[in-house]
């Protein structure tokens, strides 16, 4: 099946809001999705975007049930590592189930690393749940570590009330 | 014990290279490198210094003795997000609130440019860290929810660049 690989425009962020739920759905977490395509055109698309985004699209005749044609996405942060500099954060690979198994998310995911490595970025990082095997099994499969099983790597967050509370303790 | 916390600059480099160098046991921190990443036009990262005055200067005469580096990401659900890659008090100058303040500080410049989440790691053996971390009221979203951090680099990343 054809497909392209393209830069995100502000148009397409209606169907990214809409696979972010889909995913979100497959991680059995949709009601965690505060925040819809308004947010992603603010945060995405402004002179200094908090993200940045690659869809993936196939042609009018391929399209999905619903008249899709923007059918997978990967959104990714430019991130910092102290020891090795320029990183990338790859916060969302997604590709609609029905055109699974065409090289789509392996394309999305390459072309990440393949802009990371433009900009002299030395690591692309990510996180999968653990009960997502197939996923799990894809990535191990392209060469990724899970640093988690192998190093003891944790990802703790601070949110809500918490936050707030760690922030009004904050010396101004 | 007196000290200040204020956003790092291009002069703090030399200190914050020292201070990686010992917090992260490598050979040397490289201090240029710093300064290029986080003080340039579009800078990678965000530093927080932690100062205390002359008086209370290490035996090696340093008065900066703590730091914190941030940089602003993204979460596809909840929206704006800060990482803070390293937080870092010298040994001799714990227990006093130099860790949580710099940590408090990480939060609200987070909260001013509208995030939601604040987001690092630790490894789950640094149990002095998990404890202190989770004192002060995160959570740990590996052991709670099941992500696990991947990681893709060296040979394994140059071959998945490739078009």
């Amino acid at each position: 099946m054809n497909f392209k690989i393209r830069a995100a425009k502000k148009d397409d962020c209606k169907d990214i809001s809409r696979m972010i739920m889909e995913l979100a759905t497959y991680g059995k977490m949709p009601d965690e999705v505060k925040i819809s395509h308004k947010e992603l055109e603010r945060d995405g698309f402004s002179s200094n975007p908090f993200f940045q985004c690659l869809v993936a699209e196939v042609p009018e005749e391929n399209k999905s049930k619903e008249g899709h044609t923007i059918v997978g996405y990967a959104l990714y942060i430019h991130t910092y590592s102290t020891l090795k500099g320029p990183a990338v954060y790859m916060e969302d690979l997604y590709v609609m189930p029905d055109f699974r198994g065409q090289g789509i998310g392996k394309s999305l995911m390459s072309k990440v690393a393949q802009l990371g490595k433009e900009k002299q970025c030395m690591r692309l990082q990510f996180a999968v749940l653990d009960w997502n095997t197939p996923s799990l099994d894809f990535y191990v499969a392209k060469g990724a570590q899970d640093v988690t099983a192998s190093e003891g790597w944790h990802f703790l967050r601070f949110d809500g009330e918490a936050l707030d509370k760690l922030a009004n303790e904050a010396e101004d | 014990m007196d000290f200040s916390i204020r956003a790092a600059n291009l002069d703090d480099c030399k200190d914050i290279a020292r201070m990686i160098t010992v917090s992260r046991h490598v050979c040397a921190c490289s201090r240029a490198h710093l300064e290029q990443d986080g003080f340039s036009k579009n800078p990678f990262f965000h530093g927080i210094i932690a100062e205390v005055p002359e008086q209370h200067r290490t035996k090696e005469g340093h008065t900066k003795i703590g730091y914190a580096l941030y940089f602003y990401t993204y979460s596809s659900w909840k929206g704006r997000a800060v990482y803070m890659e390293d937080l870092y008090v010298m040994p001799e100058f714990r227990g006093k609130g130099i860790g949580k303040a710099l940590m408090s500080k990480v939060a609200q410049l987070g909260l001013a440019a509208g995030c939601n989440q604040l987001d690092f790691t630790v490894l789950e053996w640094n149990k002095s860290s998990l404890d202190f971390y989770l004192s002060q009221g995160c959570f740990d979203v590996t052991a709670d929810l099941g992500y696990h951090c991947m990681r893709c680099e060296g040979e394994a990343l140059q071959h998945l660049a490739q078009p």
